[in-house]
This record gives C-alpha cells, sequence and structure tokens, in this order.
C-alpha cells in the first residue's frame, strides 16, 4: 500500500471516528428529545434529521454548500468576519460524514429510547429523580446496547461517505481525499492497484464494523 | 374517622371523565371496581404524574395539588410511594441499588442503614445483589414495596399489586402485604378489581365506576349494605332482584316478589322508606337461604320465614359447594332468565339430602338475609 493510501485510511478513520463523537454529543440527546418530549415542530425536526437518508448524498452536499459555503447563509459571516471558511478542510469532511450518518443513530437510538418502560421513568419522578437524571440513570443506561449499536452503524456510514464530502469538502490529497474519494481517483487513473489495495482495506473495515454492530444487536434484543 | 387525606378531582380524556371525591383515614384506602373505572388514573393524579384539570389533593394537611389556588407539586416533590402493577423494578441495577434509589441525596451512611434496614424488614437478606430478573414474582413483589417505602412516603399507592402473580401465591401473599402495610403504618391506597382481594386488604373501600365513586365505606359497611344496585352489581353479588314495596317501616320492609310477600330487614345505620307499590332492589346471599329438611317436622313460621317452594332447575359443581338454581312454583316468567334464586349448599348437605335425586325443596330465607339496595 502506498503513503498516500494510508494516508487516505488513517485520514477515514479520524474522519469517521470524529464524526462519530458528534453524532453521539448531537443524536444522542436529539433522539431523546424526539421519543421522549413531544413539542412543536417535532414532526420537521424528524423530517430534516432524516432527510439525508433518502436524499441522495450530493444533494445533501449541496444543501451543506449552501449554508456552510463561503457564500453560505453561515459561512459568508464567518468568512467576513475570520477570513476562514470550513469548506474544503477535513473539518467539512467531519461535518458532511455527520450529517449522512445522524438519520441512522437517531433512529436506532430512538427505537432503544421508546422501547424503555415509561412506568420506570415514572417510578423514577416518584423517587426524586428529575427527568434530566432521570434519562441519565434509567432510560439511557437502558437504551444503551441500541445507542452503542446505532454509534457503530454511524461510524460506518461515515466511514463509506462519498457524495457530500465530495460537495462539501471537495477532494485534496492527504487534507480531504477519505478512502472512497481516493478509490475513486485511483480508478479514474487508472491505479488499479492502489484501488484494489483500498477497497480491500475498507471492506475488512466494514465487516468488522457490521459483525460487532450485530454482537451488540443481539444483546440489545 | 380522622381525615388523613382528602382527594377531589376531574380529569377529562377522549371518552372518560374521571370525576371524584372521598377522603380516608389511617391504614389501608382500596379503590375497587372494574376495569377502565378510572382506579389507577387516580393513583397518577395523586403521586402527580397526571394532572388533573380540578380539584384538590390534601395529604396530612400538605397541599399536594389545588387547582383553584394554582398548586401542583411534582412526583419528586409529592414523598408519595408508588408500586407499579408490573413493579416497575429498574432491571439494571441490584436489588439493594433499587430499594436505595430514592434515598441517592442522603449521606451514603445514612442511605446504607436505611437500605439495610428496610431490606431485613421485608426478610430480603442475601438477594441484596441479585438483579430483579433473579427474583420470585413475591420477591420482586417485596422489592417494589421495600423502593416505595424506603423514602418514608406520607402515603403509599400500590396498584393492583397482586395481578402479576399466579393464583395460589397471590393468595399467600395477599396476606403478608396485609400484615406488610399494617406493620409499616403508611396510609395506604390499593387499586383492586378483585372483590376479595378488596375486602382483605381495605380498611375502607370505594367502589368505582365509570369514572365516578359510587359508594365509600368501611368494609364490613359494604359487605351487608351495599348503597344500590349499581354497587351490588360491581361487588358481583348474585340474587339481584326486583320487587314492589307492600310497606316499609324503620325496621322491616315488606317486599312483594314472584306471588310472595317477603319480610326483610330495613337497613340497620340508614333506614330506607319508600312509598308502598315503588319498586325495590334487593339481594340474597345463596349461601344464606336454607332448605327445608323433609324428614324433620313441618317447618314453623318462627324458625322458618320467607317459605317458598321450588324446583331444581339447573346445578353447577364448584368443588367444595353446589350452586343450585331454583325454580319457584309460582306462575309469571322466572326473575332470572331460566330461574329466580341462586342457593349455594355444602358438598356434604348435597349429599346427606340427596338432591341429585330429589329435586322439588321447600327453603327459607331469613329476613336479616334479605338485604334492600337503596335506589
Amino acid at each position: 500500500m502506498s503513503a498516500d493510501a494510508v494516508t487516505a485510511l488513517a485520514l477515514s478513520i479520524r474522519v469517521a471516528l470524529a464524526a462519530t463523537l458528534l453524532n453521539a454529543l448531537i443524536g444522542i440527546p436529539l433522539a431523546y428529545v424526539l421519543a421522549r418530549r413531544a413539542f412543536r415542530g417535532r414532526a420537521l425536526v424528524d423530517l430534516l434529521v432524516t432527510l439525508p437518508l433518502v436524499l441522495p448524498p450530493t444533494v445533501t452536499g449541496y444543501y451543506l454548500i449552501v449554508v456552510l459555503g463561503r457564500r453560505g447563509w453561515l459561512g459568508a459571516p464567518v468568512y467576513a468576519v475570520t477570513g476562514w471558511s470550513v469548506a474544503f478542510t477535513w473539518y467539512a469532511a467531519v461535518i458532511a460524514a455527520t450529517v449522512m450518518a445522524l438519520p441512522l443513530l437517531v433512529r436506532t437510538a430512538r427505537a432503544a429510547i421508546e422501547s424503555v418502560d415509561r412506568e420506570l421513568e415514572k417510578a423514577a419522578f416518584t423517587l426524586g429523580r428529575s427527568e434530566w437524571r432521570t434519562a441519565l440513570e434509567v432510560t439511557l443506561p437502558l437504551a444503551k446496547n441500541g445507542i452503542i449499536a446505532g454509534l457503530v452503524l454511524a461510524f460506518a456510514r461515515a466511514l463509506g461517505e462519498f457524495g457530500a464530502t465530495l460537495m462539501l469538502a471537495g477532494n485534496i490529497p492527504g487534507k480531504t481525499a477519505t478512502v472512497p474519494l481516493a478509490i475513486y481517483t485511483a480508478v479514474q487513473t487508472g491505479e488499479m492497484g492502489e484501488a484494489v489495495a483500498l477497497v480491500l482495506a475498507l471492506t475488512l473495515l466494514s465487516c468488522m464494523v457490521l459483525v460487532l454492530a450485530g454482537r451488540l444487536g443481539a444483546r440489545a434484543t | 374517622m380522622k381525615h388523613r387525606f382528602a382527594v377531589e378531582i376531574t380529569k377529562r380524556l377522549p371518552g372518560f371523565t374521571l370525576d371524584v371525591a372521598w377522603t380516608a383515614g389511617d391504614g389501608v384506602a382500596v379503590l375497587f371496581g372494574p376495569s377502565g373505572a378510572g382506579k389507577t388514573l387516580t393513583l397518577q393524579c395523586l403521586a402527580g404524574l397526571i394532572h388533573p384539570d380540578a380539584g384538590r389533593i390534601v395529604v396530612d394537611d400538605r397541599v399536594l395539588f389545588d387547582a383553584a389556588a394554582g398548586v401542583n407539586l411534582p412526583p419528586q416533590r409529592r414523598r408519595v410511594g408508588y408500586v407499579f402493577q408490573g413493579y416497575a423494578l429498574f432491571p439494571h441495577l441490584t436489588v439493594a441499588e433499587n430499594v436505595g434509589f430514592g434515598l441517592r441525596d442522603r449521606p451514603r451512611a445514612v442511605r446504607d442503614t436505611r437500605v439495610a434496614d428496610v431490606i431485613a424488614r421485608l426478610d430480603l437478606g442475601g438477594l441484596e445483589r441479585r438483579r430483579p430478573s433473579e427474583l420470585s414474582g413475591g420477591q420482586r413483589q417485596r422489592v417494589a414495596l421495600g423502593r416505595a417505602l424506603a423514602i418514608d412516603p406520607a402515603l403509599l399507592l400500590l396498584d393492583e399489586p397482586l395481578s402479576a402473580l399466579d393464583a395460589p401465591l397471590r393468595r399467600a401473599l395477599r396476606d403478608e402485604l396485609r400484615s406488610i402495610l399494617s406493620g409499616w403504618g403508611t396510609a395506604a391506597v390499593v387499586v383492586t378489581h378483585d372483590f376479595t382481594e378488596a375486602y382483605r386488604l381495605a380498611d375502607r373501600i370505594i367502589v368505582y365506576e365509570s369514572g365516578r365513586v359510587i359508594q365509600a365505606a368501611p368494609r364490613a359497611e359494604l359487605l351487608w349494605q351495599p348503597a344500590s344496585e349499581a354497587v351490588a352489581r360491581v361487588m358481583g353479588l348474585r340474587n339481584v332482584l326486583h320487587g314492589t314495596v307492600v310497606k316499609a317501616m324503620p325496621d322491616r320492609i315488606q317486599i312483594a316478589w314472584r306471588g310472595h310477600v317477603l319480610e326483610a330487614v330495613n337497613s340497620p345505620t340508614h333506614s330506607y322508606l319508600p312509598q308502598p307499590e315503588s319498586p325495590i332492589a334487593f339481594f340474597i346471599r345463596p349461601e344464606y337461604v336454607r332448605l327445608v329438611r323433609k324428614d324433620r317436622s313441618a317447618p314453623d313460621a318462627a324458625h322458618h320465614m320467607n317459605l317458598m317452594r321450588g324446583t331444581v332447575a339447573g346445578e353447577a359443581d364448584f368443588g367444595t359447594v353446589w350452586s343450585l338454581r331454583m325454580r319457584l312454583d309460582a306462575a309469571g316468567a322466572p326473575a332470572q332468565g331460566d330461574f329466580d334464586l341462586e342457593v349455594e349448599v355444602p358438598h356434604l348437605v348435597y349429599e346427606i339430602l340427596d338432591i341429585e335425586h330429589d329435586r322439588h325443596w321447600e327453603f327459607s330465607i331469613h329476613r336479616g338475609s334479605i338485604h334492600v339496595l337503596p335506589t
């Protein structure tokens, strides 16, 4: 395997791990709120989170550019003040992977949280626990396996992210070219050996992740 | 009776309205009635898990809820112990952690002492490190009780505490539960739809039907003086019959029924004086009907009042007793479909009198065994 391939693999793992961490920070509270709270706009939030699952990744990528690009709704003011844009940095790859993986975590974790018997939460309330502490001490620990399975799926999805990453982060070797992008480049430039090595590496990694997810899923039921 | 708590709540749900008011003193109050009558909803309102539309809940002079004054303590601050129908034990925690769950804000030493005390008193010693999934039904019930009692609640609520158990265990635990509740001395409200269970556990029974209270009384009073036909039906009383008043006096009531004039004792506490000719409901407990033996001298009025004759139209063997469906020798349609009166006799009596072959009997009912149901 070439040095570029190793770099791409390291970058992919780094991006996927960062995206999984962001998923945990955003997705678990989001899943809890969607599962347990009735609020105005819940259906809209649910729709927005789920949309990347069904849209072509390039469409999701396009929306990300509209919001975060140098001339985007958020991107333009940030650029005006700091002279920096997230587009075409490795952060952009992380953001793209996070958005693409979020529906997998949120849907899995939400189902796990919804399956926790509400009487347990009510029991915790009568025993003096606030809703916040009940979530931390009762609901989330009991939904743990489903949440972990969701995180594993999110990691796998982040690892394979291509379209949205290409749109927002580009395909800059050593900087934003994750394994799927590097494979594309290798095939385009006829470096088949490089492509095969990366394909096998990614297949192996994905298989390991799926086996892990399957085990956690089996334990959760 | 000294009121320890007073409940007055209204809660409208789609297709159902709960509108109840009752009080209870020391000891155990049982909310009794059919499923869907609003008993569990009442418990959830008491615990603060559901917000009533209107009303007031006061426990030991502490106002938990008062819609008019805008008071609504959250469940966390009510100090109300709740034993859920399925116990709702935390499956990821041990017995000791479950029991101590409501004590986490106390100093560790205090908590440990209290948990050890509760575990010892509920005879759960040796099970401290078990998970709920490793316990028997009876042990789970005691852990749920212990968890609720550990916080030293002002009021203990139990929702169908025995329904998760098999029949034999259920009978044993009914008695155990009664002794735990009286031993602990905490005022308790128990929900059940089983009258035997209600009677065994209760000091006071509050009868629910369709979101309303149809009677609230000490258990003995309820047993002997159901306030209305509706209460009698909810209690599952048999031989609820309809006749016409002949004459009502403070101590006696004469009732015309199926060609006979029955004499009944009027209610000892609240005399019921309906006008002659008005319709009246009454009930006769099947086990209080006496068959007249044919091998003795003829019945005399002093010992055998309310004499009637009839034929066994149907019978059922319940193991220890026989239930006989008697059809009176009287013109007109029978009072209860194809029979007039259900009579219960012990097996031994059934055999001695050879009822299997001898189907026509004279029987009598003491006036004290005919109970008038006010309308």
